[in-house]
């Protein structure tokens, strides 16, 4: 079952893999040009952009060390919700979207246990997002390496589990509201709406006082207040994102598991 | 024995609207038993009621002897979606293997030897085959691991009369086996000559469980005499059965319901020149059912 999803998701897989990877060496391929031009890409030439850019872009304190860069280009912003697009891609792929298609009706009449089935869905997702994740985070790697970012490996590698689980979270997300109501589109509009809004909330929203306290329900704030790229792997919050991604998992299980498909 | 189907007071809604009503009904092994309505009576709804996909607001079914719920019964039921909706991208044998394996391992060889028998495509991608072709790998999916229980929801759509023809042959081999087979349609001529019993339901009731032989002693027949020489009505008039009589000149035509023997002897003191008598249209007693149900209700509120 498991190797069925990942082989019909394997286009899919192969297109993100290169598409993430072509981001991140052409964003850390222009790092030379940028740490040549302090006066534009230091602190004091950054200090120049608004305000609510700035915040929205997570602070961009600085672009000229390799650590600062690193944090405000690649895993700020584009590569987490890179990511998380492509989560919400193939958990859609995983049971609403067969649902909506029709196929779902063969599969579920297949000797296997409704609650297995969602489970081994839900691995799919973690496995197929895995592999994305293991190459780019190499190819970042590489980059970081032949730019000269300074950055160890240990550190990268801390930041980019933190975007693979951030996805999986979301991708979980997709596969319960799925898997709850068999609409593809209802499970991708709650994701979105909480991926975007979780977003705001840590960013704009932190220095807002009615809203900054959102920020325990926001997944971006256990992905990012660890600072993994400048003080290493934050266990406590990816434990936290790991713990809610097996209760929506589980969550998932129950709720297809009492529904009717396909009506 | 144990039946192989066995629903007490199966019953379905879908939010306010009815999907089925208090079906009680036992299938037995061994039997293929024809399942019919017009669309939207029921026929769906129960068939995804045994299989789990959905389930019943009230009542219970037992399918094998087993609860519906349990996902290892599904092993031995072979199952053709009504509205059957494949992988788009994959090829006939890719998926065919996939779904063989799932169900505990079918040989290859069986799986060919079915696409032959119903000239099968299994090499191109799903989606660029015809409904009718569609159909074909459905069938075979359903027979190749060679299930103790058959269902097929309206499995002829689509196909050509050759293939048609195979696939009944392919049912009655089934029932040659001792497995058995549920099979729903609309269309009552599609299921009676395999049909050992056939259930009638309407509007999410079961309105009537017919042995098949019996239905068609029931059947309303068209029979048409023509004679050598041009014979009295009195002859005809009043024998068991006959109706509609039309006596002109030298040819009789009437039809008549259950046997036709008082109908011949009466005709054999006659020359017969010519015979005509149509296949007993079952379609007839099926609406017959329809409208009698009508009647009850009618009588019902005039009560």
């Amino acid at each position: 079952m498991i190797a069925k999803c990942l082989r019909d998701w394997r286009r899919t897989l192969i297109w993100w893999t290169i598409g993430i990877g072509a981001f991140m060496a052409l964003y850390l391929g222009t790092y030379q040009s940028i740490k040549q031009a302090p006066e534009i890409y230091g602190p004091a030439g950054l200090a120049k952009f608004p305000g609510a850019l700035r915040d929205l872009m997570g602070g961009l304190e600085d672009f000229t060390s390799g650590t600062g860069y690193l944090q405000s280009v690649v895993y700020q912003l584009f590569v987490p919700f890179l990511f998380i697009v492509c989560a919400m891609v193939l958990a859609g792929r995983a049971l609403a979207g067969p649902e909506e298609a029709g196929t779902l009706e063969l599969i579920v009449t297949l000797p296997v246990d409704r609650r297995r089935l969602v489970l081994e869905r839900f691995a799919s997702i973690a496995l197929g997002l895995l592999a994305v994740a293991a190459v780019t985070l190499l190819v970042t790697w590489a980059m970081a390496e032949a730019v000269g970012m300074g950055v160890g490996f240990d550190r990268i590698l801390a930041a980019h589990l933190g975007v693979y689980l951030l996805a999986l979270l979301f991708g979980t997300v997709t596969l319960a509201v799925g898997a709850a109501t068999g609409r593809k589109a209802a499970a991708s509009a709650v994701m979105g709406v909480w991926a975007v809004l979780g977003y705001m909330v840590v960013t704009i929203g932190r220095n807002v006082e009615a809203i900054a306290w959102l920020k325990w329900v926001s997944p971006f704030h256990y992905y990012a207040e660890g600072r993994p790229l400048y003080e290493g792997l934050p266990a406590g919050d990816y434990l936290v994102l790991a713990a809610a991604t097996a209760v929506l998992a589980l969550t998932a299980v129950l709720a297809f598991d009492r529904r009717d498909v396909g009506v | 024995m144990t039946a192989v189907v066995r629903a007490e007071g199966l019953t379905k809604y879908y939010g306010r609207r009815r999907g089925l009503e208090d079906l009680t009904l036992d299938i037995r092994p061994g039997e293929i038993f024809g399942y019919l309505g017009p669309n939207g009576a029921g026929k769906t709804t129960t068939i995804r009621l045994l299989l789990d996909v959905i389930r019943p607001t009230r009542g219970h079914v037992r399918v094998l002897g087993a609860d519906s719920r349990e996902a290892a019964v599904r092993r031995r039921i072979g199952y053709l979606p009504g509205d059957l909706a494949l992988e788009e991208r994959e090829p006939g044998r890719a998926y065919l293997q996939f779904l063989g394996k799932v169900r505990g391992g079918v040989p290859a060889a069986r799986i060919d030897a079915l696409a032959e028998r119903l000239d099968a495509d299994l090499s191109v991608p799903m989606r660029k085959l015809s409904k009718g072709n569609r159909q074909k790998i459905g069938l075979i999916q359903a027979f190749m691991h060679e299930p103790e229980f058959l269902i097929l929801d309206e499995p002829t759509g689509g196909l050509d009369p050759l293939v048609q023809q195979e696939f009944l042959a392919m049912v009655r081999e089934v029932r040659t086996s001792g497995r058995t087979v549920l099979m729903s349609s609309h269309v009552l001529a599609e299921v009676e000559h395999v049909s050992d019993r056939v259930g009638i339901v309407r509007a999410g009731r079961l309105v009537a469980v017919e042995n098949v032989a019996a239905l068609r002693e029931k059947a309303v027949r068209r029979v048409e005499f023509h004679f050598d020489a041009p014979v009295p009505r009195e002859a005809f008039e009043h024998l068991p059965g006959v109706r509609d009589l039309r006596v002109a000149g030298a040819s009789v035509r009437c039809t008549i319901d259950g046997r036709p023997d008082p109908l011949i002897k009466a005709a054999a003191r006659f020359t017969v020149v010519h015979m005509v008598s149509a296949e007993p249209d079952l379609e007839e007693i099926f609406l017959t059912y329809y409208s009698g149900e009508d009647h009850d209700h009618d009588r019902q509120v005039s009560a």
